[in-house]
């Protein structure tokens, strides 16, 4: 298991597109993935649960993966909530 | 290109359009080639040189008026150039009659005479509907085509993967079957029209069971002839990969005939039902049709709610640096 402190980078926060974007790329691995963010915990696997967090701009979430492929799965995600999606 | 003849028009339509047959019955022999009808017009009165001979020939009051009001040598020249021209067939509107001369060229020069009792523009319209669809683009695809709630939902996907099971448990639940297995698509209006792509009755093959009548199990009002297409529904195995669709933001569309259609993917797996997933998917488009998008209206919320946080700490930040600077 491991874990990991990030930072939402985009302006408009996790909204419908980046969230589907997260939940996309975690369903591919087989690890379990967890979102957590100010004690409220949800399945990273899961769209309604990532957009129920309503993470703005600036927020820090913990991400939480547990499995064999789980470097892999963090690293993805880390690198999707780094991007700006132009906006 | 297709083609009919005179005669399959005139035995398919005598009925509809009230026709009758002035000129002999072996002018009827040419070919109609042809999903467009013209009203001759100015090549009446010898402007040839733009004139769409290929058509079948409306001649409504205009048309009879002027040729009466011709001398009997000019009269002469004027058919005798059109109807050289190799046009399928006359037809005259209002049951009008012509001058005599016509009716012994049309014969002399092997062109069908017709009369309509219809009024020239509904004999048009009718004309140019019965026509359209004889001449329609088609292609017969391998799929299901029912209506769920008044959509036309085009069901696709491998033999095998549960088309007809998902459509017989529609039927089932209270919707309309147009075809199952073949369907033939046609282009009609700018419109994507489904039909059975044979003429056998409502048959589906029910895996395990064999054929099975749709009209006589459930009823003719659980049937339809055709149905223009809405949407295309593709039922594929699940696989942990695939992209599936998971807000209805993203518009796929699949093409037929030149006619975007949107496409929907639904993954497949044992147990699935399948059926409430395209009645859910029928009824969202009505939706979407009527205005509402329950994907923009979920985000539109989600962005109130963000902004609301964003606000929030903004404030406390705020309140924190001044406190602090006292």
């Amino acid at each position: 298991m491991k874990q990991k402190t990030v930072r939402v980078k985009n302006k408009l926060g996790l909204h419908a597109r980046p969230s589907a974007l997260v939940v996309k790329a975690a369903t591919k691995y087989r690890s379990d993935f967890f979102i957590e963010k100010e004690g409220t915990r949800v399945n990273g696997k899961s769209i309604l649960g990532v957009m129920m967090l309503a993470a703005e701009c600036g927020s820090v979430l913990e991400l939480i993966v547990d499995g064999v492929d789980e470097d892999y799965l963090l690293e993805e995600i880390e690198g999707i909530l780094n991007q700006d999606f132009g906006e | 290109m297709k083609e009919i003849t005179v005669r399959d028009f005139f035995d398919a339509k005598k009925k509809d359009l009230a026709l009758s047959l002035i000129s002999e019955p072996q002018t009827l022999a040419k070919k109609i080639n042809s999903p467009h009808v013209n009203r001759p017009g100015l090549a009446l009165a010898g402007f040839l040189e733009i004139f769409a001979a290929e058509r079948i020939q409306v001649f409504g009051e205009t048309e009879v008026r002027y040729l009466q009001s011709l001398k009997e040598e000019d009269l002469l020249i004027r058919i005798r150039e059109m109807f050289k021209l190799d046009i399928p067939c006359i037809i005259v509107s209002k049951g009008l009659s012509l001058p005599p001369i016509m009716e012994y060229l049309a014969n002399d020069l092997n062109i069908a005479l017709l009369s309509s009792r219809f009024a020239t523009i509904n004999l048009i319209s009718h004309l140019s509907r019965y026509l359209q669809d004889i001449f329609a683009l088609e292609k017969t695809i391998h799929a299901n085509l029912v209506d769920v709630f008044g959509r036309g939902i085009l069901l696709t996907g491998k033999s095998g993967i549960g088309k007809s099971e998902c459509a017989l448990d529609l039927i089932h639940r209270g919707h309309s079957l147009v075809g199952d297995d073949l369907i033939t698509l046609r282009y009609i209006d700018d419109q994507l029209m489904g039909r059975p792509g044979r003429d056998f009755g409502y048959f589906m093959e029910i895996r395990g069971v064999g054929f099975v009548n749709v009209e006589h199990m459930f009823g003719i009002e659980r049937t339809r002839t055709q149905k223009t297409i809405d949407m295309q529904i593709e039922l594929m195995p699940w696989q942990d990969n695939m992209d599936y669709e998971r807000i209805g933001f993203s518009d796929s569309y699949a093409e037929h005939l030149g006619v975007k259609i949107p496409i929907i993917y639904i993954p497949v797996s044992p147990g699935k039902n399948v059926s409430v997933i395209v009645e859910v998917a029928a009824i969202n488009m009505i939706l979407k049709g009527v205005g509402y998008d329950a994907a923009e209206d979920f985000n539109h919320k989600l962005h109130e709610e963000i902004r609301k946080k964003s606000m929030q700490k903004k404030i406390d930040n705020e309140t924190k640096n001044s406190e602090s600077k006292e």
